[in-house]
């Protein structure tokens, strides 16, 4: 009963915070924030085919730009398009183009998988970069309008500005993640993990293996899209730079460093990694270094991540105190 | 012969050159996989190392083969380096681990490459023994083309005779197929496992000399192979060195004859190709394995 209390106010008191950051932070910290949100949800989208069922994408990025891509070329194309419909259809093309991929990735495991999202990555890649009239090659598709968050005839609020838009971007943000949290505690979220515990288990139980893998690759890949699709709005701009490789290994980096196997990994991990990279641009401008040596050294000492290391710690430190009050009690 | 035909015959070529160059850093992947199950996504930066290592020796000797014969050598040396001091460690974490150790790696290597060389391409110059045209049977051609070609066809020929005629290629063998047991038979496999990621950076390293003086030395490099070679292996099949170079022969013309005939996409041309062997057979064309 006192737990659930204290959820409550650990809940409120993050609603709270999360309401009066912008006043106490100003513009700049603002938009850092919404950047580490953007990549958070990115980063748990990809969490949900690494942790939850086993399979290493190199190729996320796809679905992050075309969820980027398809929000810009909407609000390019169809005049008057409010922003809610507008993130929807950057859900919606992302989802669809994991639909279509399903049934040729859901067939392969392990390093094939992996490496067929890094040549499909590659592949929308290079596409994005030679459909010059569809999106602007190199340059993307930037300047697109931004329609404020209206619902007719009761409120409407400019989007341009950016405390608005931190509210907007953490509301969506904090619904997907919400989401993705309340599918891995139903029964399917139960079987997606028996899948990448013991597949063959599963199939003799009665469940269908590949269509459940089908299942969280799409929502995977519709969160990724989500996300690609704010980070579209807040930058107001959508460049092939949101497809390339590096874009694919941003959200790895960031669940390897924060704990694979958890839920909110992650998120530790992109609020790392995005403090990191703040701290390394003042000093170097060798980003991809400090990646690489970062990935490095976490798989070399901390294979689990931060959680990792804090469940491992939490343990150590309960197996002590019970040796101590053992020899207490002895003595 | 009329100029069409030599069109045909010169982008053939071409496109059997950078065949075999594919091929080459393909099968260093391949071997390496093959052995010890691990993709080395530093690969292709292991190859980009390498054209940097033949331009820095160009730039204080000035000979070629020196070049040909150092830069490969030191490339296998931090191969070498890889294996014994990460990858070993990690062996036990599994496959997720090695991958995204690699990456990191790759990482690294790319940074370091731009912190001593910069970002602009470096121009590396053929020797004047393999510049110009060579006129056989009344068409001309490319004397570095042919020599590429060449190049590959020899080492593979030693790679050959290394894996069947010799004692360690016997032990090699055996070990793709299991390590365990060649282990518990007294062979030292660890030992082994450092010799094979040597070699299979050592190919990298010499398709990275080769490939210098066409393409220009910059960081770039290891993306554009890179992902050609890891094509090439996805969709000839992991572990399967034949599939590989039947794979990488038809990557080269297609992307060869491509660049004539629809240029804008000729580089999607070899993702459809994968595309439609992977929806046929998952493993890839020769795989049995995943």
């Amino acid at each position: 009963m006192t737990n659930k209390k204290v959820q409550w106010i650990l809940w409120v008191g993050l609603i709270v915070i999360l309401a009066l950051y912008p006043k106490v932070f100003g513009p700049y910290y603002t938009n850092v924030f919404v950047t580490f949100a953007i990549f958070a949800v990115f980063s748990v989208s990809l969490n949900m085919l690494l942790s939850y069922t086993g399979l290493l994408s190199f190729g996320h990025a796809m679905f992050f730009g075309i969820g980027g891509y398809g929000t810009a070329l909407a609000l390019k194309h169809i005049h008057g398009l409010s922003l809610l419909p507008a993130v929807l259809i950057g859900l919606l093309s992302a989802a669809i183009f994991g639909l279509i991929l399903c049934p040729l990735v859901v067939r392969v495991s392990g390093t094939a998988f992996a490496m067929l999202h890094l040549a499909f990555g590659e592949l929308i890649h290079v596409l994005a970069l030679k459909l010059r009239g569809i999106t602007g090659g190199e340059d993307g598709i930037g300047g697109f309008p931004i329609p404020p968050f209206s619902i007719p005839g009761v409120v409407s609020i400019n989007m341009r500005a950016p405390e608005n838009f931190y509210y907007f971007a953490i509301v969506v943000l904090g619904v997907s993640l919400w989401a993705m949290w309340f599918l891995t505690k139903t029964p399917f979220g139960q079987i997606q993990v028996g899948v990448r515990d013991n597949a063959m288990r599963i199939d003799y139980l009665g469940f269908k293996v590949p269509q459940t893998k089908a299942v969280v690759y799409v929502v995977a890949a519709a969160f990724a899209g989500v996300a690609g699709s704010i980070y579209a709005l807040f930058q107001n701009l959508i460049s092939s730079g949101a497809l390339n490789v590096f874009t694919s290994f941003t959200p790895i980096t960031m669940t390897m460093v924060g704990g694979i196997g958890s839920f909110f990994g992650p998120i530790l991990g992109a609020a790392i990694i995005q403090m990191i990279e703040e701290l390394s641009t003042r000093f170097t401008e060798q980003v991809e270094l400090v990646v690489g040596l970062i990935l490095i050294l976490v798989i070399l000492y901390a294979p689990l991540g931060c959680v990792g290391l804090f469940r491992s710690l939490k343990q150590e430190w309960s197996v002590r105190s019970a040796r101590r009050a053992r020899l207490e009690n002895a003595s | 012969m009329d100029p069409k035909t030599a069109m045909y015959v010169a982008q053939g070529i071409h496109g059997l050159a950078y065949g075999m160059i594919l091929f080459l850093v393909a099968s260093g992947l391949n071997i390496i996989f093959g052995m010890m199950g691990i993709l080395n996504l530093a690969h292709a930066a292991f190859f980009m190392l390498s054209a940097y290592f033949s331009y820095q020796v160009l730039a204080m000797t000035g000979n070629f083969w020196l070049a040909l014969l150092l830069a490969p050598v030191a490339t296998a040396f931090f191969g070498i380096l890889l294996e014994r001091f990460l990858l070993r460690k990690i062996h036990a974490l599994g496959h997720m681990g090695e991958l995204i150790i690699t990456v990191g790696v790759s990482l690294v290597i790319l940074a370091g490459v731009k912190i001593f060389w910069g970002t602009e391409s470096m121009p590396v110059k053929i020797p004047p023994l393999l510049t110009g045209l060579v006129s056989i049977a009344g068409m001309d051609y490319p004397v570095y083309r042919l020599f590429i070609i060449a190049l590959s066809l020899v080492v593979l020929g030693f790679m050959a005779l290394l894996l069947y005629k010799t004692r360690l290629g016997k032990i090699v063998r055996a070990a793709v197929s299991d390590a365990d047991m060649v282990n518990a038979l007294g062979v030292n496999i660890p030992l082994v496992f450092m010799f094979v990621f040597g070699i299979g950076t050592w190919l990298a390293g010499v398709a990275g000399v080769a490939i210098a003086p066409i393409l220009l030395v910059f960081p770039g490099l290891a993306d554009q192979i890179g992902m050609d070679a890891f094509v090439v292996v996805v969709t000839g099949g992991f572990g399967s060195l034949s599939g590989a170079f039947i794979v990488s022969i038809v990557f080269g013309l297609l992307s060869s004859y491509g660049v004539q005939f629809l240029s804008s996409l000729a580089p999607v041309l070899m993702f459809a190709f994968m595309a439609i062997v992977l929806a046929i057979k998952p493993t890839g064309l020769f795989g049995e394995r995943e």
